[in-house]
């Protein structure tokens, strides 16, 4: 690594007193050359299967809208113009009345969101295709969660509540503060997640869960009852079973506007698995860190961090 | 940064070459997964988002590297009868259907496919039994049915659209059928037919399904003969249906004018529409 060399010149330079200054070099020595400071964020099976997820909960959710067409849930009396009696069709309408050349009728939303009207045998067969790879896939990320230790990070805390509160704070005064240019610090957090994150993260096997319960509790009522009973009725599952596709795509918009606020180095530790650190370690990792230190927000530093090697670059 | 995510010194160039590698693997799964969605995408899925021309050219393209249609469809088949495998699995026969209280009735729609027969049928109806051990067919009507111990049962139909009905239903069991005229060695299934079923123009258009005679032999499945304590309606399946709650709503053929019984697995109406075969609940 070409920003390292400063340290290595360092005895370079003592060679022209070779005899006096054999201790100095061995502690300008840098232990760490040639390497870089990182945290370890996400096991291999954690980020297999949140990739993998991507297009399983594409494929459950087209599908799933193609079968929801076939008989809606949320249905209200007849509109006499549209003759639409579904909510959902009715959003495609409204959607479409705003897109050019496209005819606003109740097959719309179904034809553009789904895999179409009149596919029930097809979106079934997506359904069960995509339902086993997500169970599979389920499985693979809970291990990665026990592998990678990375359920610790997921686990309530006390200071939940509080934290809870600060981050919707900042969250509502992120924006008008940034058009008023005042300053409108992030809250300190020392955790891998804040208390916001940790509860839609944590939340999010749990939907899978309930996702999965409620698929089934529909999908075999009779050899497995007591899954149905665990919902009230064949209905209620239905319900339920909808509701947690809401709550999937409701994650799924802050969860891609706030990677994408927060930046590269997040969304590759996705990828990669590592990411860089963020605090004053400035002197132990090189200019390299030093600039993307200085580019990430003023984070606190954690008292609790084993301090960077001693005699850096210096 | 935290106190549960571990820091760790790696080699620059030992970090470059594993991020190069994760980025080079996720990247082709990404580009697997995007193929993988377009070969199994309806096509009139695929015309809608890039049009005629694209999909033709990707589809031929797919063709040419063995991604036929055919061999989509018979992939995606495979979960069709992976998950009837599994339905299979959890069959029992001693779960018994959940039964409701007759204050638990709910409306019945008549699904019939096409259009609802009218009643002219009625007075020649007969039910041909064939594949008997007794090698000769058997010609049911109405009051050969009636000796029959008549079992009543209010249960759940299911339809694969997603909506449910509570319904009574009372006629004679189909396990009392077989005992009485029992099917012929090796016979594994019922091939239940509807001759008299219209399609939406008003044509002959016979239903016909696949009944796996476990199914059959199970208590709670009837060949009814009333609905709710009335005769059967010709919109409900008069004279006779079959009431299977333990599967979906289609398996419950109306007006059966023909029980076939069959070692292999008979032709089943929605299995050639794409639907499963098994459809156990």
């Amino acid at each position: 690594m070409d920003s390292e060399e400063p340290v290595v010149d360092v005895p370079v330079v003592a060679e022209e007193v070779p005899v006096a200054e054999p201790v100095v070099e061995e502690e300008v020595v840098d232990p760490h050359a040639g390497q870089r400071l990182v945290v370890i964020k996400h096991h291999a099976l954690v980020r297999l299967s949140h990739w993998l997820n991507v297009a399983i909960l594409f494929g459950m959710i087209v599908s799933g809208l193609s079968i929801y067409w076939a008989s809606p849930v949320f249905v209200h009396k007849a509109n006499p113009i549209t003759h639409s009696r579904d909510y959902l069709a009715d959003l495609g309408i409204s959607i479409a009345r705003h897109v050019p050349g496209a005819t606003a009728d109740t097959s719309w939303f179904y034809n553009h969101f789904g895999l179409g009207v009149f596919n029930l045998a097809g979106g079934l067969r997506w359904h069960w295709l995509f339902v086993y790879l997500f169970i599979a896939n389920g499985i693979v990320y809970l291990l990665g969660l026990i592998l990678g230790r990375g359920y610790r990070a997921l686990l309530p805390r006390r200071t939940m509540f509080g934290e809870s509160l600060a981050m919707v704070r900042y969250y509502a005064g992120v924006v008008p503060m940034k058009i008023a240019r005042r300053p409108w610090p992030h809250p300190e957090i020392t955790t891998k997640y804040n208390a916001l994150q940790r509860g839609a993260y944590a939340s999010m096997p749990i939907a899978g869960a309930l996702a999965i319960a409620s698929g089934w509790a529909m999908h075999k009522p009779v050899q497995l009852w007591w899954l149905e009973r665990m919902f009230g009725s064949y209905d209620g599952a239905r319900i339920v079973h909808f509701i947690v596709m809401i709550y999937f795509i409701l994650f799924l918009i802050p969860h891609l506007i706030l990677v994408l606020v927060d930046g590269w180095d997040t969304m590759r530790s996705m990828v990669v698995g590592w990411s860089v650190v963020r605090e004053s370690v400035v002197g132990s990792g090189g200019p390299e860190i030093a600039a993307e230190v200085a580019e990430a927000e003023a984070a606190p530093t954690d008292p609790l961090l084993p301090t960077p090697a001693a005699g850096g670059a210096e | 940064m935290s106190d549960e995510l571990p820091q760790v010194w790696i080699d620059e160039t030992k970090l470059r070459k594993r991020s190069r590698r994760d980025f080079l693997l996720f990247g082709a799964g990404t580009l697997a997964a995007m193929a993988g969605m377009w070969w199994i995408a309806p096509v009139s899925s695929k015309k809608r988002i890039l049009g005629e021309h694209a999909t033709d050219f990707l589809d031929t393209i797919a063709a040419r590297v063995v991604a036929t249609q055919e061999r989509s469809e018979r992939f995606q088949n495979r979960a069709l009868t992976f998950d009837d495998d599994i339905a299979e699995a959890l069959y029992s026969p001693n779960r018994t259907v959940r039964t409701y209280s007759k204050r638990d009735v709910t409306p019945l729609r008549n699904n019939y496919e096409g259009r609802t027969p009218s009643r002219a049928y009625l007075d020649t109806w007969t039910l041909t039994l064939t594949g008997l051990a007794s090698g000769n067919d058997v010609v049911l009507r109405l009051p050969d049915l009636a000796r029959f111990a008549q079992h009543e049962q209010v249960t759940r139909l299911c339809c694969v659209e997603g909506w449910s009905a509570i319904a009574g239903w009372s006629g004679i069991r189909f396990s009392d059928l077989l005992r009485a005229y029992p099917p012929a060695d090796g016979a594994k299934w019922a091939a239940l037919e509807s001759s008299v079923n219209l399609d939406g123009r008003g044509n002959p258009d016979p239903y016909y399904v696949s009944i796996d005679l476990p199914t059959a032999h199970h208590p709670q499945t009837l060949l009814a003969t009333h609905l709710n304590g009335h005769p059967l309606g010709t919109d409900h399946g008069a004279p006779l249906r079959l009431v299977v709650p333990m599967k979906l709503g289609l398996k419950n053929i109306k007006a059966i004018t023909k029980i076939v019984y069959v070692a292999t697995e008979p032709r089943d109406f929605w299995a050639e529409r794409g639907y499963s075969k098994y459809d156990g609940l």
